[in-house]
């Protein structure tokens, strides 16, 4: 598997007259983990859902697919009704049978695929529990399960780590390593600064528009970096 | 159809006259009514669950109520004051895609929204009856409003029939990308579900099964059916396959029940009014069940 290539080209966003992005142009390269930090409000989620297709943008967002077009998506939180009878099992069967209603159950082919993708989150065992009954932490990891079917060749994750206890957020730079290695495409909005550091290939810092981009040991100790270390607080 | 009807009438009726089947199935617009009410009861009911899942229970209330101003502009126009469906149709179709339209192009809260599309609608149907109780006995229209087994029709039965098999080809598979649009629909949209689109067809969906049911629910009631059953399902299950099989067998019971209890005990009550009440126990008792039973306890923790 390759991962696709990525090329922002001065893209803009304004909605309701409110500038969210401006000329914001950076690049990503094929195979590559690149983080995109930058303080709340900055536009960052924004940006990605600008890469996924659904704002209404200035500019070019490039995507130079090699493989299958497989992208997989890591939403900041599942902000849903707790009470609802959802189990985790109905949840991926929702994502990983887009035809099979999820009150027939998954299929017998469809169920090993997502007892093996809750097992490497895991959550192995945990398919019939109630989607609402889990922690925090535990629904990014079905989050994060979901978007290992089918094996991404590009994986956008919007602050995935927000409300992740230490084992799930272990387990989640585990998952990277892996998807990284394999070659699928990492865009991962971070606000751990030493996890960045340590993970990224290449940073991208946003607010409003690009402040910084490149590698993390070169970027990260810039002038404007360490301003913002300063106030880590605001990178969040 | 009709001959199908018409054979399914006189064999259910033989059965009754042997003293096979209760009383009640002597009578043919009872066998009508029976025949709405097993089509009707697990569709509402296995939709309702979605209605409950989408909040959008209000919205269907107000397609329910639309429907009466359909029915003064289909009397106006000419149309048969029992089957006015062209203008039913087409008024709650016209009612439910503009208001859609309307919520994706406004940041007014979908309530207060619905609210405003509600009023002027009936404002609209109030003013239209004035004309309308010159044509026709206004009595009549307690038949849309509230049910009634005495009026149902092959014609009736056909539109039930009809659309109760379009929304189960276009509900089924589009269950999931339903639900998920619900649920996040920016992860939906990755995964190629075309969000927009399906609130439309779900929209859609509604209108046309709220419309379909209106002989033997009522306009006003209608919606209480997409509801209740629902709500009752949620109270005692964990998983989406327990939510939608109570439903549905919630919805049915209710509707079977809600004609045959008043042609039994001989009770003067419109068949809608009877479903609902039916519904509404089954309600009570499934949120007595959830309010003392211990593992429901325990899952709201």
């Amino acid at each position: 598997m390759q991962g696709p290539a990525i090329i922002f080209e001065r893209v803009g966003l304004t909605l309701s007259g409110v500038e969210i992005l401006r000329d914001v142009s950076f690049s990503v390269g094929s195979g590559e983990i690149h983080c995109v930090i930058g303080p709340n409000g900055g536009g960052k989620t924004s940006l990605i859902r600008c890469l996924l297709g659904q704002m209404p943008h200035s500019g070019t967002i490039s995507v130079q697919w090699t493989d299958g077009k497989t992208t997989g998506y890591v939403p900041q939180i599942l902000d849903f009704d707790k009470t609802l009878p959802v189990t985790v099992g109905d949840f991926m069967t929702m994502i990983s049978a887009p035809y099979r209603p999820a009150f027939l159950g998954a299929k017998a082919s469809a169920r090993v695929m997502i007892e093996s993708a809750l097992a490497r989150v895991g959550l192995g065992g945990k398919r019939r529990s109630k989607l609402g009954s889990l922690s925090g932490g535990e629904r990014q990891r079905v989050l994060f399960a979901q978007a290992l079917i089918p094996t991404p060749a590009l994986l956008v994750l919007d602050e995935p780590m927000t409300s992740m206890d230490e084992v799930g957020a272990e387990i989640f730079v585990r998952l990277i390593r892996e998807l990284s290695d394999a070659g699928a495409t990492i865009v991962w909005i971070a606000h751990d600064l030493e996890q960045v550091a340590v993970m990224a290939g290449t940073v991208t810092c946003i607010n409003r528009t690009v402040l910084f981009s490149g590698p993390p040991a070169q970027e990260l100790a810039g002038r404007e970096a360490q301003a913002l270390f300063a106030h880590a607080g605001a990178l969040r | 159809m009709s001959a199908l009807y018409e054979w399914i009438r006189t064999e259910l009726q033989t059965l009754a006259y042997a003293g096979d089947l209760p009383l009640a199935f002597q009578y043919g617009f009872v066998i009508n009514a029976l025949l709405c009410a097993v089509l009707i009861g697990p569709i509402l009911g296995g939709i309702g669950t979605m209605v409950v899942t989408k909040r959008m229970a209000f919205f269907s209330q107000a397609v329910g109520n639309a429907a009466m101003t359909g029915v003064a502009i289909g009397v106006l126009l000419g149309e048969s004051y029992t089957e006015p469906y062209v203008s039913m149709f087409a008024f709650c179709i016209l009612f439910g895609l503009l208001l859609n339209f309307t919520k994706g192009r406004t940041r007014i809260p979908s309530d207060t929204l619905i609210g405003v599309f509600l009023s002027i609608s009936l404002a609209i149907g109030a003013s239209l009856l004035l004309f309308v109780s010159a044509k026709v006995n206004t009595h009549i229209l307690e038949a849309v409003l509230f049910g009634s087994v005495l009026t149902v029709s092959d014609t009736d039965m056909n539109v039930l029939l009809v659309v109760t098999i379009g929304v189960l080809a276009v509900s089924i598979p589009l269950f999931n990308r339903m639900l998920l649009a619900s649920l996040n629909p920016s992860l939906a949209r990755v995964r190629g579900v075309r969000v927009q689109l399906l609130e439309y067809v779900f929209v859609l969906t509604i209108t046309l099964l709220t419309v379909a049911s209106l002989k033997i629910v009522g306009a006003v009631l209608v919606e209480a059916l997409l509801l209740i059953p629902a709500a009752a399902a949620r109270n005692i299950v964990s998983s989406m396959k327990g939510f939608v099989f109570w439903s549905m067998a919630f919805s049915t019971v209710s509707c079977v029940a809600g004609v045959l209890v008043p042609m039994q005990l001989d009770l003067p009550l419109p068949s809608g009014g009877a479903i609902i009440m039916v519904a509404a126990s089954i309600f009570a008792v499934t949120t007595l069940i959830r309010a003392t039973a211990g593992r429901f306890r325990e899952a709201e923790v």
